[in-house]
């Protein structure tokens, strides 16, 4: 997120001292987390229910550190869901510029695409595993089928959406399609570019999850629902937060990009870039002032 | 010495699609090194002259010739400069006045000393590694008129340059663009919604009127140069607002607004 105008739902909320600050994300979290364990702990909550925080952090310990089961998993489904994500993005990506450059393709083919939208890609499902089988390649494809969508969109969104002058001033600059391409219409459409990644990640993680919940025999999501079928609910539970677990990792790697690709959209990162790029001319070109 | 004509229209129009006439039977010769102010109301085609001198849309009828050249596309001593900046975000000042250069495969060690030389000019001395967002609108305007020297155009047009700026901001601005542009070289057309600025400006005001967009007269300013904003307070720098206003209230009377 932008530090421009980033206030958004934390406006008006007062300023506190960082211990104050730590102090508070300590008490709500003690809150949501000791009312629960108590809870489950007195019989309040049936624990075939709502598992007590403690059954399911052990399950998660036995899981990463004493039977080390869940790596393999975890790894294939990150690896569908990249897979997923890499393909989704480059077809969405892929078409988006095409119809971008050619007017004919925009008209007559891109309707298509969105058509494909509406259709909830997730009910696709049975005709993926009957396409591509039960091993990873029907949750590749799901994964893919699911976030290519907001790519497509949004880049075709950004390099046609190009303010006027910008255009005007670069055929007034006598530039060609190509140079106007790469040094306006593509970084003018790089936020909203992101902003789309960003939407097909989730997405795609999505799309593996259910695809082996249909059918599988590695990955999360098929290790949640055996804990599940067995009325293991700490397991399951536990699988859930491996997802999430997932889920940010990928997030956060989502920002970092936003991060450094987008500098131009955060004042202390324009600072920092600025000044090295400084140093780069100066180290270059020597001081023409001086 | 004969004066050398730049630019020279004749019956110059530009409709667009059935109706709007944005340009009709405009004729006007434009020497070499003038200052020309284009004033007149919003949608009178001020900014449609424009584009059609810089050839980034085509006529629909008359004759406009560059340099004794029928226009036929953008040409490269022509350069235009926008109410907004117009600046690449994701550049620093000195690699968006580098743009022109880059486009045309012409970046080397004198064209970014050129580009250096233009961002002091302008008055940005240490703002060349500052990025659009971290410089004021006055400022992004600045780097928008050092990216239009960089293009080594010497026929430039402005519309509305400093239109989105506060009132002191554009008088320096403007003082500042009068310093560069004067001599008999560079050749200036200005668009202005501002009668006292097209007046202070210029070398001749022409007076543009709406529905359909004509070029209803051709002042020439006699005022001495180089101009001092204490003139605009004189009694001649006033019987010229009055000729502006004349002319502006002479056509709208009776028009529909
Ligand atoms: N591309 C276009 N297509 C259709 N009509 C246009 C186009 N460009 C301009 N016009 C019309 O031509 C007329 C003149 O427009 P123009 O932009 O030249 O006016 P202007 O004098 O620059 O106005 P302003 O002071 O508001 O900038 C207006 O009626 C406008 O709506
Ligand atoms: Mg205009």
């Amino acid at each position: 997120m932008s530090d421009i105008g980033s206030d958004g739902v934390l406006a008006g909320v007062k300023e506190l001292s960082p211990i104050q600050k730590l102090a508070m994300h300590g008490l709500v979290f003690l809150i949501i987390f000791g009312g629960w364990e108590v809870g489950a702990r007195l019989g309040y909550v049936n624990e075939l229910i709502l598992p007590a925080p403690t059954s399911i952090a052990y399950r998660l310990y036995e899981m990463f550190f004493v039977t080390g089961s869940i790596y393999w998993h975890y790894i294939i489904t990150m690896y569908e869901a990249t897979m997923g994500f890499i393909i989704g993005v480059s077809i969405g990506m892929g078409l988006a510029i095409t119809a971008a450059i050619s007017p004919v393709f925009r008209r007559y083919w891109a309707p298509y695409a969105v058509v494909f939208n509406v259709t909830p890609g997730i009910a696709v499902t049975p005709f993926i595993i009957a396409w591509f089988g039960f091993g990873w390649s029907s949750k590749i494809a799901l994964a893919a089928l699911v976030c290519f969508f907001p790519p497509f969109i949004n880049t075709l969104t950004g390099l046609l959406h190009i303010d006027k002058d910008a255009t005007e001033l670069f055929r007034s600059l006598g530039s060609t399609k190509k140079q106007f391409f790469w040094k306006c219409q593509i970084p003018s459409a790089l936020p909203i570019i992101i902003a789309g990644l960003k939407l097909a990640m989730t997405g795609a993680l999505i799309g593996t999850i259910v695809a082996q919940f249909f059918s599988a025999s590695e990955g999360v999501g098929i290790l949640m629902q055996r804990f599940a079928f067995r009325l293991n609910m700490d397991g399951s539970f536990a699988a859930l937060i491996v997802m999430s677990l997932m889920g940010l990792s990928l997030f956060t790697l989502m920002e970092y990009m936003d991060y450094k690709v987008l500098y131009w959209r955060r004042h202390s990162r324009m600072e920092e870039v600025g000044s090295k790029r400084k140093r780069k001319w100066l180290a270059e070109n020597g001081d023409f002032s001086a | 010495m004969a004066e050398e004509l730049v630019i020279q229209g004749s019956a110059l129009g530009k409709q667009f699609g059935e109706n709007v006439i944005a340009v009709e039977d405009a004729n006007f010769t434009i020497p070499r090194g003038s200052f020309i102010s284009l004033v007149g109301p919003s949608g009178c085609g001020k900014s449609t002259l424009l584009r059609l001198i810089s050839g980034l849309i085509e006529k629909s009828g008359g004759d406009l010739l560059v340099r004794n050249a029928e226009v036929v596309g953008p040409r490269s001593d022509i350069g235009m400069m926008f109410q907004k900046a117009v600046l690449l975000d994701w550049r620093t000042s000195i690699e968006n006045v580098l743009l022109p250069d880059e486009i045309r495969g012409t970046i080397d060690t004198d064209a970014k000393k050129r580009a250096w030389d233009h961002l002091q000019l302008v008055g940005l001395k240490d703002f060349e590694f500052s990025f659009p967002r971290q410089l004021s609108g006055g400022m992004q305007q600045r780097v928008a008129l050092a990216r239009l020297l960089q293009t080594g155009a010497d026929i430039m047009l402005l519309d509305e340059p400093f239109g989105a700026l506060d009132e002191f901001t554009r008088e320096r601005l403007n003082d500042e663009l009068l310093r560069i542009v004067e001599g008999p070289d560079i050749t200036t057309i200005f668009v202005t919604h501002n009668i006292q600025e097209a007046i202070y400006l210029a070398d001749q005001v022409f007076v543009m009127t709406p529905r359909p967009g004509r070029i209803a007269a051709q002042i020439e300013i006699d005022l001495p140069t180089p101009r001092n904003i204490d003139m605009t307070t004189t009694p001649e720098f006033n019987d010229y607002v009055q000729q502006v206003r004349d002319v502006l209230a002479g056509h709208l009377d009776g028009q529909p607004l």
